[in-house]
């Protein structure tokens, strides 16, 4: 290991000066479509065409995915540091409300000793009808297989957990998941037999996870986007009418 | 990554810590040792809110040696305890849980300088809470070997070399369950984490016999 | 005669100051092309060479235009062949032709092709002149047979596509907006996704964590009804200090 010659910075002063730069990827830019089963062939043949990984082919992955959320019964904002304030400035703008800290453990079934995925998803910002994507918060973060128990003796709450299988593809920054998503029918059992899929539809997502004010990428994807078409659709789903029952 | 243990030296009477490390720093020196750099270490801690019931606790650190992983530790508050390693960006995500896990204002930096001598690094360093210095902490890792059993041993006879008497020839008490476990850099944090209790707990007693004593 | 002269006078004059205007348009382009060759682009030159091309059709048109006096009919005579430089020539000519030589005089006042080339110009009117009416008339037929061909295999293929890309319409639905919303609403809230028994016990605390393989004792096909048995609350500190020998695996 090469000797820090320079004394070491405080891990949060250079956390600090990251954000201030612009420089951590705490911005998804996203776009969301589904595509039939009968489908999905015809899908994948577009995207090997389109997209930079032709020579290996797309990759699959086969991930379990755990949403867990913690109330904290009353809100209140503690003020730690100025760091504190910034970050609340910069990160908190969807927490006004008192709503329970969700997070995602996403972790590869295929794949046993890859990390596991702690994320965090902030509120979809819709924006006007000039912006071609969803923008949300979101802070992505690899970590030890210890992190269920973690979070669950944190005092954190399953709501509710699914898998996914599907392809990934690349194009420059823009990242494209073609995913079967199945419901477990067994709590923390995700084998094949015990798992149903819940529609006769992958998801399609098109996403880029990027710092701060680069939205010009949000025009690559529009245009991305576009070529899928009349395929699929990739829109910018509004999740408040979501919760509303179907018309 | 070899094998690290963690070694409290005492405070002398009349010294600062600065002069400590000094006179630390000499005996080193005259072993061969060549000082790479520096090292820092810090610890923060939070706990949870009352409405989450039994009171957990949240230590988080971070080591100079690693510097782009977080190592978090969790005690539930019922004697369990489940460790994290994660990318840098964890900081983040606990800003995030500002409003259920609350830090206890008590930020603990280890800091001094690092030294390396053929296949071991040694490190000593000041412990500050809250600014305060409490003691100083002598880290020595010896890398070619990656089990603390084989190396134990020996660990204790170099650390015994320049530390003197303070050296206790039983094995610290966080390995006693793991001689034979492959060795983590979260294994370096463990330690760390059990003296900085161990100078929590004693500061409320020190506090008075340092002052009678200076 | 007076009057036909001065016409003529005025033609030539016409005539003279449209080669200028194109001669000038010629220089340009030359000049460009010596000094700022680095930022022409193509299509620009191309442009210049659009305009040239109607410049010279407008030539010709007024050329040929009846009223004017053909200028066929008028004849030079070189008087005088003089190898030595002429000046006056020269600066006429603003030094393309320094003498009138015995050298240059046959092309510039050319009426007629070369007689090399009238000879093969001959021959061929003279084999197409000579060709059978049938003859012609089967070299006719192939080659009409040969592009039909080309024609049949372009518009088969034109067919095809569209029948493929019509029948990709055809399928008609790819996706479907409701299976849409079903996806993103068990992703982002899970919808139809949360465990039918909740699963809370007091302390906020949940039984074993997912995804990890020590939940107590179970069948590979337990019915998914009964989801979960709640173990005794002892047991639950067992199966979870047995999860964790050692964390950091």
């Amino acid at each position: 290991m090469e000797a820090v010659k320079e004394a070491p910075i405080p891990a949060m002063d250079s956390l600090t000066a990251a954000m201030k730069n612009n420089i951590v990827p705490n911005q998804e830019y996203l776009l969301q479509g589904s595509v039939l089963d009968s489908a999905v062939e015809v899908l994948l043949h577009r995207l090997r065409g389109l997209c930079d990984n032709v020579d290996s082919g797309p990759e699959t992955f086969h991930d379990h995915e755990m949403c867990f959320s913690i109330s904290n019964v009353y809100f209140s904002v503690h003020v730690l540091c100025p760091l504190h304030i910034i970050i609340n400035i910069i990160f908190l703008l969807g927490s006004v409300t008192p709503q329970p800290l969700t997070l995602r453990v996403r972790r590869a079934i295929d794949y046993l000793d890859m990390p596991y995925q702690l994320r965090y998803i902030g509120q979809p910002e819709l924006g006007d009808k000039s912006r071609p994507t969803i923008l949300r918060n979101s802070i992505d973060v690899a970590t030890t297989p210890t992190i269920v128990d973690f979070l669950t003796e944190m005092g954190f709450r399953m709501d509710f957990e699914y898998i996914l299988r599907g392809y990934m593809f690349r194009k420059g920054r823009m990242k494209i998941t073609v995913s079967k998503i199945f419901k477990m029918m067994v709590v923390g059992k995700p084998a094949p037999e015990s798992v149903d899929p819940i529609s006769q539809s992958y998801l399609v997502e098109l996403s880029v996870l990027a710092p701060s004010n680069q939205d010009a990428i949000a025009e690559d994807m529009r245009v991305f986007a576009e070529q899928l078409k009349p395929l699929v659709h990739l829109e910018k789903v509004d999740y408040k009418r979501l919760t509303q029952p179907p018309m | 990554m070899g094998v690290t243990i963690i070694q409290q030296f005492p405070m002398k009477e009349n010294r600062t810590g600065a002069q400590i490390i000094e006179f630390l720093t000499k005996r080193v020196n005259a072993l061969g040792a060549k000082q790479c750099g520096t090292f820092l270490v810090d610890c923060e801690t939070y706990a949870s809110i009352p409405q989450l019931g039994v009171q957990r606790t949240l230590h988080v650190f971070h080591n100079s040696e690693q510097p782009a992983s977080v190592f978090a530790i969790l005690d539930n508050g019922t004697g369990k305890t489940v460790p994290v390693v994660a990318d840098a960006l964890f900081d983040l995500l606990l800003l995030k849980m500002s409003s259920v896990y609350t830090s206890k204002k008590s930020k603990v930096e280890i800091r001094g300088p690092r030294f390396e001598l053929n296949d071991f690094v040694i490190k000593i360093g000041a412990i500050n809470i809250n600014h305060n210095v409490k003691g100083i902490i002598v880290e020595a890792e010896y890398r070619p070997c990656v089990v603390f059993g084989l190396c134990w041993d020996m660990l204790r006879e170099f650390l015994q070399g320049f530390l003197g008497s303070c050296v206790s020839n039983i094995p610290p008490h966080y390995f006693q369950n793991r001689m034979n476990d492959i060795f983590q850099p979260l294994d370096t944090i463990q330690q760390y984490l059990d003296h900085i209790t161990i100078y929590r707990k004693a500061t409320g007693i020190l506090q008075p016999f340092n002052t009678t004593n200076t | 005669m007076q009057r036909e002269d001065k016409q003529l006078e005025l033609v030539l004059e016409n005539f003279q100051s449209k080669l200028n205007e194109f001669k000038a348009q010629i220089y340009a382009l030359i000049f460009k092309l010596e000094h700022e060759r680095d930022n022409v682009n193509w299509t620009t030159v191309l442009d210049t060479f659009a305009v040239f091309s109607t410049q010279y059709t407008a030539i010709m048109k007024y050329l040929s235009y009846e009223k004017l006096p053909q200028l066929r009919n008028y004849s030079v005579l070189p008087l005088m062949l003089n190898p030595e430089r002429d000046e006056d020539l020269a600066r006429i000519t603003e030094n393309r032709v320094p003498a009138l030589s015995h050298d240059i005089v046959p092309d510039f006042l050319r009426t007629k092709t070369e007689p090399e080339v009238e000879h093969k110009l001959m021959q061929v009117e003279h084999k197409a002149g000579g060709l059978q009416f049938e003859t012609a008339q089967k070299q006719l037929a192939a080659f009409n047979k040969v592009v039909n061909h080309v024609l049949d295999l372009v518009s088969k293929a034109r067919e095809e596509w569209e029948v493929e890309t019509g029948a990709r319409v055809g399928i008609g639905q790819t996706s479907s907006v409701a299976d849409l919303h079903t996806l993103v609403s068990a992703v982002s809230m899970g919808k139809n996704l949360k465990p039918m028994v909740p699963q809370v016990s007091p302390g906020g605390m949940m039984v074993p964590p997912t995804g990890r393989p020590v939940t107590p004792s179970m069948g590979p096909n337990t019915p998914p009804m009964g989801m979960m048995p709640k173990p005794p609350p002892g047991m639950k500190t067992n199966v979870k200090a047995a999860g964790a020998p050692h964390p950091y695996r």
